[in-house]
């Protein structure tokens, strides 16, 4: 036996001591009528006191968190004044059934103290204070109507005694006379008053003299009515007493031994349920008495009903949002969902619901009481939900590097399990707001994860006995599987989880190098334009798949993408709050613990994170890639300050401030060193520092990646050397080129007409001594300016045009149809499709948002050669 | 070179009777086996009304089997039901064909069916009777016909998802006739209609009444919106490949932004055709006059193809585009000629472009020539020849006539000791250039200004639709980070 049952046990033992106390005094109260007020009144006053040492016992045992709760109290009861002590305490809390109760029965009790006092004043002839006892006798039995509680037969029968006495008082004329002033008083106001309770009382008077034991069965069967979830109160009153106590000793002596039995178990339930959430509450006991209650359950019916209880406890154990739950707590609640979830499927005559009838929790149910379906309240879901949170939530809180944390990662696979167990339920039972939300869950464990990961956890899926629609083994591969799962919910009316499978199934085709797909996708869903408003975890997810698109667009060698993508994530130099995966340091604000706490609830676990540094390096040395020719090509100051990545520029500056530089140590001094051998032209010490940065190992394909990287550094090489070395020659042979970059001839003459078409260098190639001839114009700065300006004016009036095409259609038929169907073009126009998202930005970005981003990178460089022109 | 052919993918967005001749022009590419041709004229021909067609082709592919009988019953029934048919439709024509009632017309359809109604009797399902007829002689092939009952039908009836139908029947009539005017204005109607209504029904109605198969009844108004649109590409085709002008108007309404997102969605294939308008459209574009202007749209057609081409070259890429790419892009004129060789080829067996096989040929090398010459100093004949594809005389021959015929004349010199050509082209004094860049600003803000104006008076709340000056500006402005908080 443990500390805790043996300390309960005591403590047990305790309090019924203290009840056989009060039970002899209580069984003295109804037999004290002869007694004198002076007698009751310290009797009263040792049943307040008892009651209130038994409670304050009761609170210490609960402080040392070994004592049980109520419940084989309330099975032992035996007795009216325990109980009453009892529920006063219960008071305190919120429990309007119990208060009710316990109310009337003190109320009974007071009545016949009050009673008593009366009788003794008939005795002694004391008018006086007959007159003020029977005030509050009949202010009680008014507080009783009130509540529409029956009269009690006590009431009525000292009101007909209290008639007959008064007409006896008033009959002796001697008697009277004898009575003080203020007594014969007292004695006309009772008749009045006694006159108007009869009156009020008439039909409940002539029934209790008609039928005295009648009256009184008819009252007790009206309290158990009106108390039917306490059926140990008017059990108790009507039951003898002496069974009571033997009842009482077998548990008492007995110590723990709760009797859980088929039939005990609703009670049970019911106890636990309404322990439930209250201050002293001994959570541990609750779980145990719960475990005891599912071995007993019996019937379908209380497995399910036991099973709901007990995970929600569990769930319960742990209140403070700040803490994570035990493993075996949680593993134990898992395998209770599961069975619960089987249960539930296996069964279908039975069915867990969130909203219900209102049902007897105390009335065993079934399928033929019920009519077919028997309905429980519960939700799976939720305990499927918060089954995964509970899982996420430790994670947050084991240290990532530690073993522990690689053995709870394996509890995904059970998990995982559940989830698909409870979709296949749900899928059979065709319940699809839970389903969208159970796929959704199940769709979050398996998007971001590689394809083992995914196929390791679908074997665990696929060995348990109920499997979802959807299997990776009946699919192929594991994209087919985020597509189904996704289609799904695309399908659901949900438009969150619509929005978190959309981002998911992005993220997915991008982790497999889908750049193109997942692109389309991202423009045509629109959301740029409303992730603003959406709530903070599905904002992550955005950030989560617009970095993955950036790595995805860099491995797939689209740099300019890559740069264009990561770029305004990288702007903010917030990148790990972003992505959820540290919280932000701020320098001159603390962030209030409340906000802090916050933060750190929406951390993703470790093992969900995207290697920042690996995203840093991506996206640096894509922006050098795009940057330093760029910087090259550039010659006038204020052209300069136009930088396209603003992180980068800034790291280069501050590397060229730097009078010493030694040997590169982290990825940044790896890309800052590299730029600058760019710079130079030195291609080859910048391929070299870039290949040698440790963190693309982690990077999946690194070999592919870095060979990709050495070749768009050799082209950018070339044509960053072009730019900065163009003024010094007149003429460059190709050939000559095409050796010191490495680079075939027919490259070399690509990339270089490329540059002279648009117009970048001002050259022309001679192609029969194999040369580049360059023609360069000096240009003063009024001519400059002039040219920059003429540009300008261009790109306005271009501008103009474009906006005034998407306004009213085509610009011929703006000139042509000149009143015809104006108002139709603009409807076209506002039907928005995805592509013309993306075309439209292709050509200048005429309208704002990411869509015109991808094709940003073009439009950048179409416009600033222009400007640059001559 | 089966491989590029499209007719599978375009087909299946063409009427049953459209396709006929697409398969006729495969019989004579002889890119598939003439049986599995005819088998699928067979099978076209065997869903239409056109027995002795399909009766024709049957015993080609069987010649020694007995014509099945359901041929000749279907002829009986069509027989009758065309008799039928016309009777009613006859009774609605004798009395439009009426002089007086002619003239009584008016513009207002429900007046006219008023009118017709208590003069004469007419109702609206009377004039039904002229679409079923319609239809039913298109079924047989017999399209001018159609297109005439078509024509009436539409001009009198009210049910906008009938009339709607007759649109397309008549546009495919006219298509098939070959009266390619009537078809422009046709498609132009067409076109006008189904980007002006969005409403599900009659969108839905137009995509049942002429896709074999595919309903789109519960389909939502913006998806059949797309879906008629790519009908409405493809049919286009037709036209655009067959009118003088029609190049330049593909080019004007694809590259419009719903028509060019319609391609790119839908039906990247496209590209093709509108590539090759673009190429064969490029005199037209170089030499826009005041009295010929050419929107901006077309000048600037090939850039824009250019970037589509490279945007889409994950879904869709052929020898044609990829020529344009190479050209454009990549600036391997090698590349470029081996892409053209194979392009010659594809547009030779295509059944849009096969009659322009010459004039893109010619177009393709003026570009390549103007691109080799813009960037090249000193160049080799001969080797300008070997891109081009042609023999060294030949490519003389041919670059002569190039420099005669531009602008390049003053700048180009022939040396024929050393066999190059030598282009000396002086750097722009700084005040040309300038002036070549604010050359027809002044007209085209006009142009705009004029613009705004008329659509002003239309619209009062065009007035907020003032072109935004500073676009550039508004694209950064969307890129505003999320913030975590």
């Amino acid at each position: 036996m443990s500390r805790f049952f043996r300390q309960a046990g005591d403590s047990d033992s305790d309090t019924e001591e203290s009840e056989d106390e009060l039970m002899s005094s209580g069984d003295e109260l109804p037999k004290q009528t002869t007694s004198t007020t002076t007698s009751t009144k310290p009797a009263m006053s040792r049943f307040l006191r008892t009651a209130g040492s038994d409670s304050s016992s009761e609170s210490s045992e609960e402080e040392e968190s070994d004592s049980d709760s109520d419940v084989p109290q309330r099975r032992r009861a035996g007795l009216p004044l325990r109980d009453e002590s009892d529920e006063e305490e219960s008071d305190d809390e919120d429990k309007p059934a119990a208060r009710i109760l316990s109310a009337q029965e003190r109320r009974l009790a007071e009545m016949e103290s009050t009673g008593k006092v009366i009788s003794n004043g008939l005795k002694n002839d004391d008018w006086v204070a007959i007159s003020n006892e029977f005030d509050k006798l009949s202010r009680m039995v008014q507080r009783q109507q009130n509540v529409s509680e029956p009269i009690p037969p006590f009431f009525i029968k000292s009101l007909l005694s209290l008639d007959t006495s008064i007409k006896n008082a008033l009959a002796d004329k001697d008697a009277k006379k004898k009575l003080t002033a203020t007594k014969a008083k007292a004695l006309t106001a009772m008749k009045q008053k006694i006159k108007k309770a009869l009156k009020e009382h008439e039909s409940e008077v002539v029934k209790f003299q008609k039928d005295p034991d009648g009256f009184e069965r008819e009252y007790q069967a009206a309290i158990v009515v009106a108390a039917p979830s306490q059926p140990s109160i008017p059990s108790q009153k009507i039951a003898n007493q002496q069974d009571d106590d033997e009842e009482f000793s077998t548990v008492g002596k007995g110590g723990r031994v709760v009797q859980f039995t088929s039939e005990g178990v609703l009670k049970n339930l019911q106890a636990v349920q309404e322990a439930r959430g209250k201050k002293n509450t001994d959570r541990t006991e609750q779980i145990r008495i719960l475990e005891k209650s599912l071995e007993v359950a019996a019937t379908t019916y209380q497995r399910i009903r036991v099973l709901l209880a007990l995970i929600s406890s569990r769930f319960d154990f742990n209140s403070s949002a700040s803490s994570h739950m035990p493993a075996e707590l949680w593993l134990s609640a898992q395998q209770e969902v599961d069975q619960l979830v089987s249960i539930v499927a296996s069964d279908t005559k039975y069915s867990v619901q969130e909203i219900v009838d209102d049902y007897d929790e105390l009335v065993e149910r079934t399928p033929q009481s019920e009519g077919g379906i028997v309905r429980i309240r519960g939700s799976i879901i939720s305990f499927i939900d918060r089954l995964d949170d509970e899982f996420t939530r430790t994670l947050q809180h084991i240290d990532p590097h530690g073993t522990e944390y690689v053995e709870r990662l394996k509890d995904e696979k059970v998990l995982y399990c559940t989830i698909c167990r409870a979709q296949a339920f749900y899928e059979q039972t065709r319940q699809d707001e839970p389903l969208g939300r159970v796929i959704m869950r199940r769709l979050e464990h398996i998007y971001s994860k590689p394809n083992p990961v995914v196929q390791a956890l679908e074997q665990a899926a696929d060995a348990s006995d109920t499997k979802p629609g959807t299997v990776l083994s009946d699919l192929g591969t594991s994209s087919a599987l985020v597509h189904a799962l996704c289609v799904f919910l695309y399908k659901s009316g949900n438009s969150l989880l619509r929005t978190r499978a959309m981002l998911s199934h992005i993220y997915h085709h991008a982790l497999h190098n889908d750049f193109y797909t997942a692109r389309d996708m991202l423009l045509m869903s629109h959301l740029q334009e409303s992730i603003h408003s959406a709530d903070v975890a599905t904002q992550i997810l955005y950030n989560r798949t617009i970095v993955q698109l950036g790595l995805c667009a860099f491995r797939s060698g689209l740099i300019k993408e890559a740069q264009a993508t990561l770029q305004e994530i990288f702007t903010t130099q917030r990148v790990k709050e972003l992505l959820a995966q540290g919280v932000h340091q701020q320098r001159f604000q603390t962030l209030s613990p409340e906000q802090e706490k916050a933060e750190k609830q929406r951390m993703l676990p470790f093992h969900m994170h995207i290697n920042t540094e690996l995203l840093e390096a991506a996206f640096l040395v894509s922006s050098m890639l795009v940057e330093i020719p760029l910087l090259a090509s550039i010659d006038s100051e204020e052209q300069k300050r136009k930088a396209i990545s603003k992180p980068f520029r800034r790291l280069l500056d501050f590397a060229d401030r730097q009078v010493f530089t030694g040997p590169p140590e982290s990825t940044r001094d790896h890309i800052m060193q590299a730029s600058k051998a760019l710079q130079d032209g030195d291609w080859e010490k910048c391929r070299d520092l870039i290949q040698s940065i440790k963190i693309w190992s982690l990077m999946p394909e690194a070999a592919s990646v870095k060979e990709m990287l050495a070749k768009r550094i050799q082209e950018q090489g070339l044509r960053t050397y072009l730019f900065t070395y163009a003024p010094h020659y007149a003429t460059l042979s190709l050939s000559l080129l095409s050796r010191t970059f490495s680079l075939s001839l027919r490259t070399v003459t690509s990339i270089i007409s490329k540059m002279i078409w648009n117009e970048e260098v001002a050259a022309s190639l001679d192609q029969a001594s194999g040369v580049i001839v360059f023609h360069r114009i000096e240009l003063s700065r009024p001519q400059q300016l002039a040219q920059v300006i003429a540009d300008k004016l261009n790109t306005m009036v271009e501008q103009n045009e474009k906006t005034l095409d998407s306004k009213f259609g085509t610009s011929s038929t703006w000139a042509e149809r000149a009143d015809g169907n104006k108002g139709e073009k603009r409807e076209q126009l506002q039907e928005r499709r995805g592509r013309g998202e993306r075309s439209r930005g292709a050509r200048g970005g005429a309208r704002g948002g990411r869509g015109a981003r991808f094709s940003q990178g073009l439009g950048n460089q179409m416009g600033q050669i222009t400007q640059r022109a001559g | 070179m089966a491989e590029h052919d499209l007719s599978k993918r375009i087909i299946a967005y063409l009427d049953r009777h459209l396709s006929f001749p697409l398969l006729t022009h495969l019989v004579e590419t002889h890119l598939f086996p003439a049986e599995q041709v005819t088998q699928a004229q067979y099978e076209l021909a065997r869903g239409t009304n056109m027995f002795d067609y399909a009766v024709t082709l049957f015993q080609q592919i069987h010649p020694d089997q007995q014509v099945p009988p359901e041929f000749e019953e279907k002829k009986q029934n069509a027989v009758s039901t065309h008799e039928r048919l016309q009777q009613e439709a006859l009774a609605v024509l004798n009395v439009i064909e009426n002089p007086d009632v002619a003239q009584a017309l008016r513009q207002d359809k429900n007046q006219n069916l008023q009118f017709l109604k208590d003069n004469y009797n007419l109702t609206l399902a009377q004039i039904t009777a002229l679409y079923n007829f319609g239809q039913f002689q298109y079924s047989y092939g017999n399209y001018s016909g159609a297109a005439d009952y078509l024509y009436h039908f539409r001009v009198l009836s009210t049910d906008a998802d009938l009339t709607t139908s007759a649109h397309w029947g008549k546009l495919a009539s006219d298509i098939l006739t070959g009266k390619w005017d009537t078809a422009l204005e046709e498609l132009n109607t067409l076109r006008d209609l189904i980007d002006s209504r969005s409403s599900a029904s009659i969108l839905a109605a137009a995509a049942a009444a002429t896709a074999s198969g595919a309903s789109h009844d519960k389909a939502e108004p913006a998806l059949v919106q797309l879906h008629s649109r790519t009908w409405l590409v493809h049919w286009s085709l037709f036209i655009h490949f067959n009118h003088a002008q029609g190049r330049t108007l593909l080019l004007e309404t694809f590259l419009a932004p719903t028509y060019l997102n319609t391609i790119q969605t839908a039906c990247p294939w496209i590209l093709r055709y509108l590539t090759a308008a673009a190429i064969l459209s490029r005199k037209v574009s170089s030499t826009s006059s005041a009295s010929n202007p050419v929107s901006s749209r077309v000048r600037n057609a090939i850039r824009e193809i250019v970037k589509v081409i490279q945007l889409e070259e994950y879904q869709y890429s052929d020898p044609v585009t990829a020529f344009l790419k190479e050209l454009y892009v990549e600036f391997d004129f090698e590349a470029a000629q081996q892409e053209l060789k194979k392009a010659e080829e594809v547009v030779k067996n295509d059944f849009f472009l096969g009659d322009f096989r010459e004039e893109f040929l010619d177009n393709a090398r003026y570009l390549i020539s103007e691109a080799y010459c813009r960037i090249h100093q000193r160049i080799d004949i001969r080797d300008l020849s070997l891109r081009l594809n042609l023999s060294p005389d030949e490519g003389e021959k041919w670059i002569v006539n190039l420099i005669r015929g531009t602008r390049m004349g003053a700048d180009a010199k022939i040396d024929l000791e050393k066999n190059m050509i030598e282009i000396n082209r002086p750097a722009l004094p700084v005040y040309q250039s300038v002036i070549e860049k604010t050359r027809g600003l002044a007209l085209r803000t006009q142009a705009l200004g004029a613009a705004i104006s008329r659509s002003g008076q239309n619209h009062s709340q065009s007035q907020q639709q003032q072109p935004q000056r500073d676009g550039g500006e508004t694209k950064l402005e969307g890129q505003q980070p999320i913030v975590v908080n």
